[in-house]
């Protein structure tokens, strides 16, 4: 009896606690177990850096490179050491250009033409010097980066301005066929440390990506190139930012299809210490070679660079006279070249090599019949015209004649008036450095130096009375490659 | 008489017996408390701060057996690397005896995410910010020297090489997704390929994406940790006020001379955070 009281004593006190917990705890909360990432393990993802190759056997090109720094170009020189290092391994020479006025005369010796992450977009009539240069064989290298584009920021508009540098270059890429994507590559699964920094492992055939296996941009807008070649291509993981997708015609880089405009969408790969990484650094020789094997045509619109060499030999013909007025006028031309780092000697016999200019009067034309042949340069039985093929009959007076003749021993320079005072003006034309005034077809070039004779005879004419000499043109400097 | 008697033996009997107990067993009844479901919530960056703060709040929880679940509100862009690191283990060490529950209000963006991850579900409103998965790294000035300052070694006044910097950053990333992986598992409906992007995504969309669980509010939220745990007939409370938190701010943004909060941080580091794009346009440069 009193074991069942006990019992109900038990009950009745336990009643209102099970009933309490049971109303707010209805079971037990098993909790799994609880896995945090293994921190310890992960580790800092190395770069596949190269060694760099012992001193290899390059090819000395020579030529000058003109890299652009006139258009608010983003970057500072010391970012493309690894490029200018390769180019003066091939004997090249690397000239900052920071004026674009000087554009034009910079292309007439340029080897190849160099273009940064300019932030201004060229001009029309810098458009056309640039593509009358490619059309030459100059070489034209464009570089973009996705990550130079000029951004200005308003604090108190909250306003961010963003000018890519792709905005810049695609007017003039237009031209060869090529177009520099406002985006960047990226791979999120197979990338040199960051999703922006894209391995290239498939690359288009062509010498600039010979000895290639794989290479490494950093930050590169992608390009699409309708006529040409695009260079690097990355795996199906590489995507551009603004599809987020992957494109197999778009890449890192492309070329032109006449092989002479090469674009990038980067220039990051040749900064430190990126330059070693993968095959960057055969990849910024295979550039240099590229910048200066280029095989341009020798033309007269390079005029005054049409010389390889420093030294240039004149040689007068027979019928050539020696007046004061020639001399002074040859004192003028030999103050010139040498602005231009050339100097200048008198010969009396057409030497078997080296740079030549050639003086003489139509008259003298059998003493360069060989040249003359070539250009296909003819008289009249009357001595009143010369005949030029593309310029047809061309009066003998008041006219001189350009003929311009390159090979492997070196260039000739032929220059043809009516009279020894003819030839004095077609002289001075030259020390003023540009043949601007002339007609000029490829490696032909026709210059009016008078009025039919009467204005260069060294003679005096009046008219209402007045007395008109000869004016005898002061040269001018041209603006010159340094060095 | 005998009836009086019998009478009387049987009400005490019943007193004692029964009343009595029963009595008794209400009081202790009583001491068993009602159980908590613990808020806490981040309505902030992650910072120094705010991370010791939530972290007093978790170790409150874990302390106090009536606190049975938490859940984690969040209005928050994320913050510094180390600090999200911070709170991400203290909750874990929480989550082995108690479950959490997130219930995202405006926005669980990177190291938000990065703790929503280490959580047992993940509501969102159908239109919070979710997800940006990554890390902002602001990258040191390449070393040069001073007239008059003196270090002794290249990295002493910069921290680190600019490119190792940038390796790191990517080794800490690999960490988040780690975090991310472990805390959802096969409830993942997106590959590293989309996760990585840094992509941030309405609630629905993240929904859809397996990076939320499901849409709801923090009642939800309260009712399910409560489910977790459980329990029933709970009260929710916020741990800020139990654990007797005091405010603090810390001006952890960037301050325009106007008054104006940009979505920078002040100082450079290494960020989970999410920054909103200010108004950009492009333009061509004549």
């Amino acid at each position: 009896m009193k074991d069942q009281k006990i019992w109900i004593a038990v009950a009745a006190l336990s009643l209102p606690v099970l009933a309490r917990a049971l109303w707010f705890y209805q079971g037990i909360s098993i909790r799994p177990e609880i896995a945090t990432p293994d921190y310890a393990a992960l580790v800092v993802p190395q770069p596949p850096l190269q060694t760099p190759a012992p001193d290899e056997e390059v090819t000395q090109y020579g030529g000058t490179v003109v890299v652009d720094y006139a258009h608010i170009n983003q970057f500072q020189p010391a970012e493309i050491q690894s490029l200018t290092e390769k180019l003066e391994e091939r004997g090249g020479k690397v000239e900052f250009m920071s004026d674009a006025t000087l554009l034009e005369n910079g292309l007439k010796y340029a080897s190849s033409y160099v273009l940064i992450s300019p932030s201004t977009s060229f001009t029309s009539g810098e458009i056309n010097l640039l593509r009358a240069f490619v059309e030459r064989g100059g070489r034209l290298a464009v570089f973009t980066d996705a990550t130079r584009g000029m951004v200005y920021s308003d604090f108190f508009t909250g306003t961010t301005t963003v000018t890519p540098d792709a905005y810049s270059v695609n007017p003039l890429l237009a031209n060869f066929g090529m177009t520099v994507n406002n985006d960047y590559l990226y791979n999120l699964t197979d990338n040199e440390g960051n999703f922006r920094n894209v391995f290239f492992d498939d690359f288009g055939k062509a010498e600039l990506t010979f000895g290639l296996k794989q290479v490494a941009l950093y930050g590169t807008h992608s390009l699409t190139s309708d006529s040409g070649l695009v260079l690097l291509q990355g795996d199906g993981s590489t995507f551009s930012s603004v599809s987020d997708t992957h494109d197999p015609a778009e890449g890192g880089a492309a070329i032109s299809e006449d092989g002479n405009v090469l674009a990038f969408g980067d220039f990051t790969f040749m900064s430190q210490p990126y330059e070693h990484v993968a095959d960057n650094a055969t990849l910024i020789a295979n550039i240099a070679d590229f910048l200066l094997a280029g095989k341009r045509v020798p033309s007269l619109a390079n005029f005054p660079y049409v010389f390889d060499g420093s030294l240039i030999q004149a040689l007068s013909a027979s019928d050539v006279q020696m007046t004061a007025e020639m001399i002074s006028a040859l004192g003028r031309l030999q103050t010139s070249l040498r602005a231009n780092n050339n100097s200048m000697e008198m010969i009396d016999e057409k030497p078997a090599q080296g740079q030549v200019l050639l003086l003489g009067t139509f008259d003298s034309v059998e003493e360069i019949d060989p040249i003359a042949n070539r250009f296909d340069l003819t008289m009249d039985d009357f001595s009143e015209f010369v005949t030029l093929p593309g310029f047809g009959d061309i009066g003998r007076a008041g006219n001189g004649v350009l003929l311009f003749d390159t090979g492997k021993n070196g260039n000739t320079l032929v220059l043809l008036a009516d009279t020894t005072e003819d030839l004095t003006s077609l002289i001075d034309i030259l020390s003023n450095g540009s043949l601007d005034s002339c007609v000029l077809q490829g490696t032909v070039g026709v210059c009016s130096v008078g009025y039919g004779g009467s204005f260069s005879d060294g003679e005096s004419f009046e008219e209402g009375g007045e007395t008109f000499e000869e004016e005898t043109s002061i040269p001018e400097e041209e603006p010159t490659p340094s060095g | 008489m005998k009836d009086i008697d019998f009478k009387s033996e049987g009400t005490r009997n019943a007193l004692l017996w029964i009343v009595l107990p029963f009595v008794i067993g209400l009081v202790i009844a009583s001491s068993i408390p009602r159980p908590v479901i613990g808020v806490i919530r981040l309505d902030d960056a992650i910072h120094a701060f705010s991370a010791r703060d939530m972290i007093a709040q978790i170790d409150y929880a874990i302390d106090h057996p009536e606190v049975r679940a938490v859940v984690l509100a969040l209005d928050s862009p994320g913050g510094t690397v180390v600090d999200t690191e911070a709170v991400y283990m203290e909750l874990a060490r929480l989550r082995e005896i108690k479950p959490v529950v997130t219930a995202v209000n405006g926005m669980s963006a990177s190291g938000a995410y990065y703790l929503s991850a280490n959580t047992d579900f993940i509501y969102a409103k159908p239109t919070s910010l979710v997800g940006n998965v990554g890390v902002i790294g602001y990258l040191p000035s390449t070393p040069f020297i001073f007239e008059d300052i003196i270090s002794t070694g290249p990295y002493k006044l910069w921290g680190a090489p600019r490119d190792s910097d940038m390796r790191e950053i990517e080794m800490i990333k690999q960490g988040f997704y780690q975090a991310v992986m472990l805390g959802r598992g096969k409830r993942l409906k997106i590959g590293p390929e989309i996760l990585l992007r840094g992509q941030i995504w309405i609630g629905t969309e993240a929904l859809r994406t397996g990076i939320v669980d499901a849409l709801g509010t923090e009642t939800d939220a309260a009712n399910k940790a409560a489910d977790l745990a459980n329990i029933a007939h709970f009260e929710t409370s916020e741990l800020r006020e139990l654990a007797n938190i005091q405010d603090v701010s810390m001006p952890f943004f960037i301050q325009s001379p106007q008054g104006v909060t940009l979505p920078y941080p002040n100082e450079a580091g290494l960020y989970m955070l999410y920054i909103p794009q200010l108004p950009a346009q492009e333009q061509e440069r004549p």
